[in-house]
């Protein structure tokens, strides 16, 4: 996102600077946790957009459409918070591999649920 | 009850040259004592040359009884007492009422007396004028007495092309009771009135008055009126007993020629006697469009097929024939209200058959087939068929629709992203311990 012209370059800068500090300290672990994150928000407001302006004809498939995208991100969240060394002090009884474990877990239990939901 | 049909076998080569009735043949005449079996002769002979067996009785005999065993014994009861006032126990108005409701049939003749037959044709929505009122008309100029009135027939339940009928008793107005099948009706200049002077009809003012009803005048009474229960019993009332008589039925008519009394009397017995007028359900059937069986139960938004087979009496011949001629049947479909209410037209070529297919509403419950066909002159048509209609099963709709394939898509694109995600991360295993190891 470059500053367009020297008028909006103080918020241009700052938001420059948060981009820079968050892909220089930011680790390529939390990167793509972060990429998944935004992809699950997407998704979500596409299905919710779809349903307001559209159809929410079948209910079930919304609900199930759009409850994966709401759980898959809450688990993708605490695994966020669960991996990230910021909060190493939070969580010290629970390593990384434990944490994507239950993650893992957690994720099939619901997918099993919403395709049950689905159709 | 034995149902009406079930006499036909012996029906059949008894007398299948007379005429009868569809519920029976055994009459009973109960006639007052100042009444003459030879002054009704022209009537109750022309009932006997229909087949019909007469049994006379006096009001206070008490043999033979009308009910026995809680079962009528006679299928028609003639009720000839305009001015008796007790009757034997078994033949009150209440058991008239009784008899009515097992579906015996009643001709029953008032006079201008007061009788405890004047307040039961209350019961019947038939509202009689005081005491000692007969009907009066001075139109037309004739050499009878003005009490003695001849009428002309207008009425689909009665023969075509009648001449004038002699009248001579009580008019009555009518109730709001939508049972009532006006058969005769008075002149328009005729009315109720004292008759020995006309001037002096205070008592009807009064009791015009009183009931709030109107004056009792005009082609709107009733001097012959019929009355059909839901169950189909009949029952005539008559305002004046002399409207069967000989001698009115031989009184030249005012025009010249013959009066119609004869055929009339003849007429208003065979309604009544459940001869003329008289329709019935064969039988009813349902089915899904392209099957031929009914179903126990119907899916939401099937296409279904009734059937409904209508059945005349024939009097002539005595055997039930199809019949089609019903042009303003309905059919209802019902949950609590009709959700679908449509024309039930005959089926061209083919006799007494009457059929309607029809899409079932997007709604599940039980639901019956009704048909409520009720006319005046005419055997009440009521048949009610229950049906339950379920949603369909759960292979018997398609489970994924196109304008979900974005929510479709949505749980498909999240399973994926998670399993491309857990795939990245165990890739990933090595260089992230590496690289936590250094933000540590």
């Amino acid at each position: 996102m470059p500053p367009k012209s020297t008028s909006s370059s103080a918020p241009s800068n700052s938001v420059q600077s948060l981009l820079k500090s968050y892909t220089d300290t930011t680790s390529p672990r939390l990167k793509l946790i972060d990429t998944l994150l935004l992809f699950l928000m997407l998704s979500g407001i596409i299905q919710f957009v779809y349903c307001i302006l559209v159809t929410n004809f079948p209910f079930n498939a919304f609900l199930a459409g759009f409850g994966s995208c709401v759980g898959q991100f809450v688990l993708t969240a605490s695994l966020r918070s669960q991996v990230n060394p910021a909060n190493r002090a939070e969580f010290k009884e629970v390593s990384p591999e434990r944490a994507f474990a239950e993650f893992a877990l957690g994720s099939i239990v619901l997918h099993f649920f919403v395709y049950n939901f689905l159709g | 009850m034995v149902s009406p049909w079930r006499f036909l076998p012996f029906l059949g080569f008894a007398a299948a040259a007379l005429a009868k009735s569809s519920t029976g043949e055994s009459v009973l005449i109960v006639l007052d004592p100042d009444l003459y079996i030879e002054n009704f002769s022209r009537f109750f002979d022309g009932l006997e040359a229909r087949g019909y067996d007469l049994t006379y009785r006096r009001p206070k005999d008490v043999y033979p009884p009308v009910i026995e065993h809680d079962h009528p014994k006679y299928a028609h009861v003639i009720f000839f007492a305009p001015e008796v006032k007790t009757y034997s126990q078994d033949i009150t108005p209440q058991s008239l009422v009784t008899l009515l409701s097992k579906n015996t049939n009643l001709l029953i003749a008032v006079g201008t007396k007061a009788t405890p037959l004047t307040s039961l044709a209350a019961e019947f929505s038939l509202i009689l004028p005081p005491p000692g009122t007969p009907l009066v008309s001075h139109f037309p100029e004739r050499d009878t007495p003005a009490t003695v009135v001849p009428v002309n027939v207008s009425n689909p339940v009665v023969s075509e092309d009648l001449p004038p009928v002699w009248f001579s008793g009580v008019p009555f107005a009518f109730g709001n009771n939508p049972h009532i099948v006006p058969i005769l009706n008075a002149p328009p200049q005729s009315f109720a009135a004292d008759s020995d002077s006309d001037s002096g009809a205070d008592a009807l003012v009064d009791a015009a008055n009183k009931g709030g009803e109107g004056l009792w005048a005009g082609s709107s009474l009733g001097l012959v009126a019929g009355f059909q229960t839901l169950g189909g019993g009949r029952a005539t009332w008559v305002g004046g007993v002399e409207l069967f008589s000989d001698e009115y039925a031989q009184k030249p008519a005012p025009n010249g020629g013959k009066s119609g009394n004869e055929q009339f009397a003849s007429d208003v017995a065979a309604w009544t006697f459940q001869e003329t007028g008289v329709l019935r359900v064969d039988d009813t059937t349902h089915h899904r469009v392209n099957e031929t069986a009914p179903r126990d139960k119907y899916t939401i938004n099937e296409h279904v097929t009734y059937t409904m087979h209508v059945s005349k009496y024939n009097p002539t011949s005595a055997v039930w024939e199809p019949y089609s001629g019903i042009d303003d049947m309905q059919l209802e479909f019902t949950m609590l209200d009709p959700h679908i209410r449509t024309a039930l037209k005959p089926t061209p070529e083919k006799p007494g058959e009457y059929s309607l297919t029809f899409r079932i509403p997007d709604r599940h419950g039980v639901f019956k087939f009704n048909v409520d066909y009720k006319r005046r002159g005419w055997t009440y048509l009521q048949s009610t068929t229950v049906v339950p209609v379920v949603p369909p099963r759960h292979d018997e709709y398609p489970r994924f629709l196109s304008p979900a394939w974005p929510y479709y898509a949505g749980a498909i694109s999240t399973s994926a992203a998670f399993l491309a995600f857990c795939a990245l991360w165990l890739a990933g295993e090595e260089p992230k311990k590496a690289k936590s190891t250094k933000f540590d």
